[in-house]
């Protein structure tokens, strides 16, 4: 673990911190994922309830297509001190961006009347209907013509006041750019200036482990004995870097990536994502491919990125979703490097601009002009 | 500690040295794979290549590893000019778990004086991050052992024919060049003037070129992992980290270099050129 001092490590930190939390608030909620770090921070907090008897809540939204290893974990999690735990495991109707196929370009999670080819079926114990009242209901994209992930989050939390929500967000590590994000506004919780979280409505978010690194995570794992998704053990074994080392979601955005060691690592949940929603197989064979969904390599039946982009948005299949595109792009500088991310885009399906575009002058025209004048 | 410009033999006394003093127990060498040397100390050691170290294989276990009685030596690892590159971060997380490092580095710099201070960063924690201020540097320990370059430019003359044929291949490279990386210019006409140098070739002396393309049995490239004896430049290589592995494994300083009355080739010796007066006033401002 690392060391504050000779008397102080960051896990005695992050117990002062959730002690600090029970000691301030009545409700507590802790979101998990599944990963490492949410296993880590559930176990803390958990224990500490245990200790003063106390409950706490477990969050898990379930998006449907994810590893059966994450919902084993969740699973696990619930049940590590069940008279402890608020089970808010959410399985209700959601729009999830599928950004493996542009004709089915949203999964609705849960979907109702769909319930022969969901991923699995819904867990006895769960909440299935929306726990807010649908008049209240906010959040909802336009884009995507309903309410998505992060509506959902929004709406959930909107449902509680005064209420502590633990983020197992680290910021030790690889990314100084994340430590400084979280360090840099701290929050007023009944006079004591907090570093480590965020005001959110009119409840808090705060991150009690952000200053562990992978080591302190994985050497809590082991100290406690705890149980972790075995994808990580894949991953370990295939060699992945660290930065790929990532249990989320299957088919958005930034994790389609995930879906080409699937049929090795789960061949049953690929199995079933195949016959869930459309792109899989394709997604399986090319996600790595420098030429289809990184948009590295222009394929070579177009001249330009500028070419290839006008070619994607004008076989677009959804007419709403081009005319967003279109809006967005009008908007943007007309050149190849801008042009590379546009196409990227698209490809992606990312109507609700997740992938953020460098909108700047192609740094190759400059280098051109340069060696035009000096050689 | 860092220490600049040490050669092999010098590098394993320093780390031989350090081990009896601290009561080290494992050495893990953190380098370049073609810049490993011959470590040659009782206790166990290991050596990590470098494109491994972001690896989770490694760079996890490593972690696990890693404490107060391991001495991390960080070898020749100045390969990119990003000061917060992901490699970086990854060594730096193992620095925090141990008090012992050792820095070696053949020149301090890749293209500017700033470069030096990702060694810097090594050396303290990252606790001066981001700054570049000379006045830091007093609190690192640096071990300079100068390297003095020195290029020496051998004219070559081209005829009218060539001079034209440049001109031609310059614009048709710049009417091409779509989408292809911009350096590709620069290098392209410089392997056209290449052919203009072939008649200074003297068999009984040694070259370096960007590749073997005239097959010649006196010619070796700049992905060899050694050479033997002075090299007279043929051509330059475009990365100045190509360059720098040359010199750190061949440790030669004074150079002679063709250069054809191309634009191009004046382009490239300039170029490198102002890389060795940089390299000076890097030396200047550390030692202040």
């Amino acid at each position: 673990m690392q060391k504050y001092d000779n008397n102080k490590n960051v896990l005695d930190a992050a117990k002062e911190r959730i002690s600090f939390v029970f000691d301030n608030f009545e409700n507590i909620i802790v979101s998990i994922s599944g990963g490492k770090d949410s296993t880590t921070l559930a176990h803390l907090a958990l224990t500490e309830a245990h200790n003063r008897s106390r409950k706490i809540g477990l969050f898990f939204l379930d998006e449907e297509v994810v590893y059966q290893n994450t919902i084993d974990q969740i699973e696990y999690l619930m049940n590590i001190y069940p008279e402890n735990t608020n089970r808010l495991w959410l399985q209700i109707e959601f729009l999830l961006t599928n950004s493996t196929s542009l004709e089915e370009g949203q999964l609705k999670c849960w979907e109702a009347g769909k319930h022969k080819i969901w991923m699995r079926s819904k867990g006895k114990n769960n909440i299935f209907a929306k726990p807010w009242a649908k008049e209240k209901e906010k959040y909802h994209n336009a884009a995507k013509g309903g309410l998505g992930f992060y509506g959902v989050l929004e709406n959930f939390q909107d449902c509680y006041k005064n209420t502590a929500f633990l983020v197992g967000l680290r910021a030790a590590g690889e990314s100084p750019n994340r430590w400084r994000a979280v360090t840099k506004n701290p929050i007023n919780i009944n006079g004591n200036k907090v570093y480590w979280g965020s005001k959110k409505g009119e409840n808090v978010v705060l991150y009690p482990i952000y200053d562990w690194n992978f080591h302190d995570i994985w050497h809590y794992i082991y100290d406690n004995k705890l149980r972790y998704s075995k994808i990580y053990d894949f991953q370990f074994k295939k060699g992945f870097g660290i930065s790929e080392m990532r249990v989320s979601s299957l088919i958005h955005e930034k994790s389609f990536k995930s879906i080409c060691e699937l049929p090795e690592f789960e061949p049953k949940t690929y199995d079933k994502l195949l016959k869930r929603i459309k792109g899989i197989s394709f997604a399986q064979e090319t996600g790595k491919n420098s030429k289809m969904f990184k948009a590295r390599k222009l394929p070579k039946n177009f001249k330009s990125w500028i070419v290839y982009r006008d070619f994607l948005l004008n076989t677009y299949p959804d007419p709403a979703k081009k005319n967003l595109f279109a809006k967005r792009f009008s908007k943007h500088l007309n050149n190849e490097f801008v042009a590379r991310q546009q196409c990227r885009q698209i490809i992606l399906n990312d109507y609700e601009n997740n992938l953020a575009i460098q909108n700047k002058p192609d740094p190759r025209e400059e280098l051109i002009e340069y060696y035009k004048g000096v050689l | 500690m860092i220490y600049l410009g040490q050669s092999s033999i010098e590098k394993n006394k320093i780390i031989s040295e350090y081990i009896k003093e601290n009561n080290i127990k494992k050495v893990f060498i953190l380098s370049p794979e073609k810049l490993y040397f011959n470590c040659d100390i009782e206790e166990t050691k290991e050596f990590i290549e470098y494109d491994n170290i972001i690896m989770y294989v490694y760079f996890y276990r490593l972690l696990q590893e890693i404490n107060n009685d391991v001495l991390v030596v960080i070898n020749e690892c100045l390969r990119t000019k990003n000061r917060y590159d992901l490699t970086y971060n990854c060594i730096r997380n193992f620095l925090y778990q141990t008090r012992h490092q050792i820095i070696f580095q053949y020149l301090p710099t890749i293209e500017s004086f700033e470069d030096f201070f990702i060694l810097f960063d090594f050396d303290t924690r990252s606790k001066w991050k981001g700054q570049t201020d000379c006045n830091i540097l007093k609190n690192s320990n640096i071990n300079i052992n100068q390297i003095n370059i020195k290029l020496n430019k051998i004219e070559v003359q081209t005829g009218a024919k060539l001079k034209l044929r440049y001109q031609e291949e310059k614009n048709n490279l710049i009417e091409k060049i779509g989408l292809k990386d911009p350096h590709t210019i620069p290098r392209n006409l410089y392997l056209l003037s290449g052919k203009s140098k072939l008649f200074l070739i003297d068999h009984s002396k040694k070259y370096i070129g960007r590749n073997n393309r005239f097959c010649l049995l006196n010619m070796q490239t700049y992905k060899e992992k050694a050479y033997q004896g002075n090299y007279t430049v043929f051509e330059f290589s475009h990365n100045h980290i190509d360059f720098i592995d040359f010199l750190s494994i061949s440790k030669q300083v004074d150079i002679d270099v063709l250069v054809a009355d191309l634009k191009v080739d004046q382009w490239y010796f300039e170029r490198y050129q102002k890389w060795v007066e940089e390299l000076d006033r890097a030396y200047a401002k550390i030692r202040q």
